[in-house]
């Protein structure tokens, strides 16, 4: 315990000079095998290449686009040789700097390996790339009447290797799951560049779970070449509900009646009259900009059995004082509040040119209490909060809109936003529901695991990677169990 | 260290000992996770081998292990935290999933559990990875395990996951543990998203499971037995009657589960779901005494009452063949020593090695238990 990560020593001259020359060589050893083309160096991609959708920045000094699993292999054997920490990425639509290369990292961007290599329609399943975007596989199969379940917000820039590595949500997890019940197996290229085949299209496996692993590990645990995923067919029928209400209590009320009535609809979405403004101003869906806040609830099933759920929902709504309840079953008015819902961060791209959305998690008994105090948090440090959140699963996204050129602003959101996690972890939540810990929230850990069980997570990492290579400094803080940095 | 830890020790210190003949299995049931991390703690600085027991329910699963120490979880059977207005539910490992089921029932929620194993433990359930039939609609037992507890080999309760039912916050420890059969300690408390049950259930017997798999939207179960194949619905009651209808064929209300039956020998065939047709021919061939087969999951379970080792051999390389594996479930131990409980051991045997050394340092838990003798 209490040991401390070794980096190497880049103040030295001497040493500068070595790590320069090491640099050079591993870009010549990298655009032997890649190309010209796909070997990056140039300062202009290493500033691109050094963050996600969040805040923090990085520094990768070389950035590679494998296009498949061998180079893959091979680009991490060749940084191994030259003591590179490697980072993978997909898109970089990540918030909690997962993608966020270290200094010093070989940042690995997985977005050429986007092909679907086969469907199997009885089975429902089909291997894709890491590399493919989440909607566009989507919408390479709807006509065979199926669907990837999982949709983030940035579904359609997020790649599936991208979902796999955090454990992506979106709206339509609350019914389906989040993106590890929809991931069968995957071809992983491990820390020492061999591959290696997890689960699969056979159900259970023998032996550890370690397809369940990965989902989820952050590229801290190996490099997903090839993604078998699990297709969803598609439902018969459709309605989507926007609730409005008075108070944003009796909203959250209603989210925790609904599930405490046993009802689990396909989704379940909160946002708050700043969103709602925001949104309306944005796609002009017909969000009404006087309520409080609004839910937006997707029933899908089967058509003698929707109007039963819609007529629930409505009722419960109702009870809790929703002053008004538009039923939307027409496909083209049901996209249109939908664009709404995920148009929510780039609309308020008009409030100010920066946010910070924070991802946290409480039971859904708790919702009420917890999002009154978010609120409270916001006014105390004097920042513009608004919320759009999955409600159904007790999912929160605080977001903080703000001008990072502001003398102190960013430290006053992000101080903001480590009291809304504290808020929440003390109603019995965790850090992070779809977004992943990466460098964010890595600190905070302890907070919701005692040194044991980060110690014993810590092993789980040091069986794949017992050199520490892979995306270190994410997910685990210091001293979680003593790694050897950079050996090897 | 705990007079409980120190006799644990003693009696181990025994078992090695040439001039003391005991034959004997010790069985101690701690009453907290804290007293099995001190004996698996102790049995580690001996280096002594442990197993776990629930129910038993699945004890004839994995390769045979030789422990003179035996775990069982009777001493911890509580149910902790019922939050049925969160859909969740805390449990202890030695609650059996009757009483689990029993408790649920005022709210006419369900943990999804295993059908016909009532007397099964939620430990012995998670340890062995086993799912109920209706995982065709709410997929597996491994994704409803929110969070669980473990008492490792080297001594140490650790708990993993999250006490809500989505998160993204740390390495998913729930599900390395769920289908891990005790070798890296012993399973203890677990976290479970539970499920409404459906208002209205129905079972229709058809002539054609897959056919009958493509009508049915969403069904609970699609099931094909010796007898006849059967689709399992659940919604509302104007949906299972307009479903009921579409499907066609003899409907009764209610769930209607194969019976289970207790066959000397049974075995597993888990294949890609588009084999399963091709592995009821196999399971039929080599003279199965009745059988179940999950549409859309891609596992037959099968019974014999005899079996020969050519025409298992021949089996096991044909599900081996199309990314599946043949396990054998239940068997006398001779029988399954000779067969090999799980056939050849997956592409990441060895990754699965470090990971058990890591949790399991002197090879303590249900050593050998897991394919390729982990």
């Amino acid at each position: 315990m209490g040991c401390q990560v070794r980096l190497p020593n880049l103040r030295a001259q001497g040493s500068q000079v070595r790590y320069a020359a090491r640099m050079a060589r591993a870009v010549d050893e990298l655009t032997a095998l890649l190309g010209d083309d796909r070997v990056r160096d140039h300062p202009l991609d290493q500033h691109l290449f050094a963050k996600d959708a969040g805040l923090r920045r990085g520094g990768a000094p070389i950035v590679v686009f494998p296009e498949s699993s061998d180079e893959v292999a091979a680009v991490v054997k060749i940084a191994r040789a030259h003591r590179m920490p490697i980072v993978a990425r997909g898109a970089g639509t990540g918030l909690a700097g997962g993608a966020v290369p270290q200094q010093g990292s070989l940042l690995v961007v997985l977005t050429r390996m986007n092909r679907i290599f086969e469907i199997d329609e009885v089975g429902r399943t089909a291997w894709v790339g890491p590399g493919v975007v989440n909607l566009d596989l989507s919408e390479a199969i709807a006509d065979r009447g199926l669907h990837f379940a999982p949709d983030p917000s940035s579904q359609s820039a997020c790649t599936i290797g991208g979902n796999v590595a955090t454990n992506a949500g979106g709206p339509h997890c609350l019914a389906e799951g989040s993106t590890v019940a929809h991931i069968l197996g995957v071809e992983l290229v491990t820390a020492d560049g061999s591959t290696v085949v997890l689960g699969g299209a056979a159900p259970d496996t023998p032996g550890y779970d370690l397809r369940g692993v990965i989902v989820g590990s952050e590229g801290t645990l190996g490099i997903v070449t090839k993604v078998l995923v699990r297709l969803t067919e598609n439902h018969l029928d459709a309605a989507t509900l926007l609730m409005a209400f008075d108070a944003i209590e009796d909203a959250a009320r209603t989210v925790s009646d609904v599930i405490g009535a046993g009802l689990v609809p396909a989704a379940l979405e909160m946002m708050d009259n700043p969103m709602c403004v925001a949104v309306e101003n944005f796609v002009h869906a017909g969000y009404p900009t006087d309520a409080a806040a609004v839910l937006l609830a997707d029933v899908l099933g089967h058509p003698a059995g929707t109007a039963a759920s819609i007529d629930l929902l409505n009722d419960i709504a109702i009870a809790n004082g929703a002053t008004s309840v538009r039923v939307a079953t027409d496909e083209s008015e049901r996209a249109l509040l939908w664009k709404g819902r995920k148009s929510a961060f780039g609309a308020i791209a008009q409030a100010a040119p920066d946010y910070y959305l924070n991802d946290t998690v409480v039971p859904r008994t708790r919702i009420v209490e917890v999002i009154a105090k978010t609120y409270e948090i916001a006014e105390r440090h004097d920042i513009s909060l608004m919320n759009v959140f999955h409600a159904g699963d007790g999912n929160l996204h605080p977001l903080v809109s703000f001008d990072a050129s502001e003398p102190g602003m960013t430290e006053r959101v992000v101080a903001a936003a480590r009291e809304m996690v504290t808020v929440a972890v003390a109603a019995g939540g965790t850090l992070s529901g779809e977004h992943g810990i990466g460098f964010e929230k890595r600190e905070l850990m302890s907070s919701v695991f005692s040194a044991e069980d980060l110690d014993a997570q810590a092993r789980l990492r040091e069986a794949f990677d017992p050199g520490g290579v892979l995306n270190p400094e994410k997910i685990l803080p210091d001293g979680a169990r003593c790694f050897d940095w950079g050996t090897g | 260290m705990t007079t409980l830890a120190a006799a644990t020790k003693r009696l181990l210190s025994r078992l090695h000992d040439p001039t003391v003949a005991v034959d004997a299995e010790f069985i101690v049931a701690p009453t907290s996770m804290e007293e099995a991390a001190e004996i698996l703690g102790a049995a580690t600085a001996v280096g002594q081998a442990v197993a776990f027991y629930g129910a038993g329910t699945h004890r004839q699963i994995g390769n045979p292990v030789d422990a003179d120490l035996v775990i069982t979880t009777t001493a911890m059977n509580r149910i902790i935290d019922y939050q049925p207005d969160d859909l969740t539910v805390a449990v202890e490992a030695g609650v059996t999933l009757g009483e689990l089921e029993a408790a649920l029932t005022d709210r006419n929620l369900t943990a999804v559990l295993p059908e016909t194993e009532p007397n099964a433990t939620v430990g012995g359930v998670v340890a062995a990875g086993r799912s109920g039939y209706r995982r065709l609609r709410y997929g597996p037992t491994r994704d409803r395990i929110l969070q669980a507890t473990a008492a490792t080999g080297y001594g140490k309760v650790v708990t993993g996951g999250s006490p809500v039912v989505k998160a993204s916050t740390g390495y998913g420890m729930p599900r390395l543990l769920t289908g891990s059969f005790g070798t890296l300690g012993l399973i203890g408390p677990v976290l479970l998203k539970l499920w409404s049950q459906p208002r209205a259930l129905a079972t229709v017997v058809v002539d054609d499971a897959e056919v009958a798999r493509n009508v049915a939207y969403r069904p609970l179960a699609v099931l094909g037995t010796g007898g006849n194949a059967r689709v399992y619905l659940g919604g509302t009651m104007e949906e299972v009657d307009a479903q009921v209808e579409a499907i066609g064929g003899r409907s009764s209300d209610g769930l209607d589960w194969p019976e289970p039956h207790d066959p000397p020998l049974r075995l597993s065939f888990r294949i890609p779901a588009r084999f399963v047709d091709e592995a009821v021919v196999a399971a039929r061939d080599l003279d199965a005494t009745d059988w179940v087969a999950q549409y859309g999951v891609g596992i037959v379970e099968a019974g014999y009452d005899r079996i020969t080792s050519d025409g298992f051999s021949a089996a096991r390389a044909w599900a081996e063949s199309v990314g599946g594996t043949l396990v054998v479930e239940a068997s006398p131990n001779d029988l399954r020593r000779k067969l090999g409980a799980w056939g050849s051991p997956p592409d990441s045997v060895e990754l699965q090695r470090e990971v058990k050394d890591r949790f399991d340092p002197a090879g303590i838990c249900n050593p050998g238990i897991l394919p390729g003798g982990i």
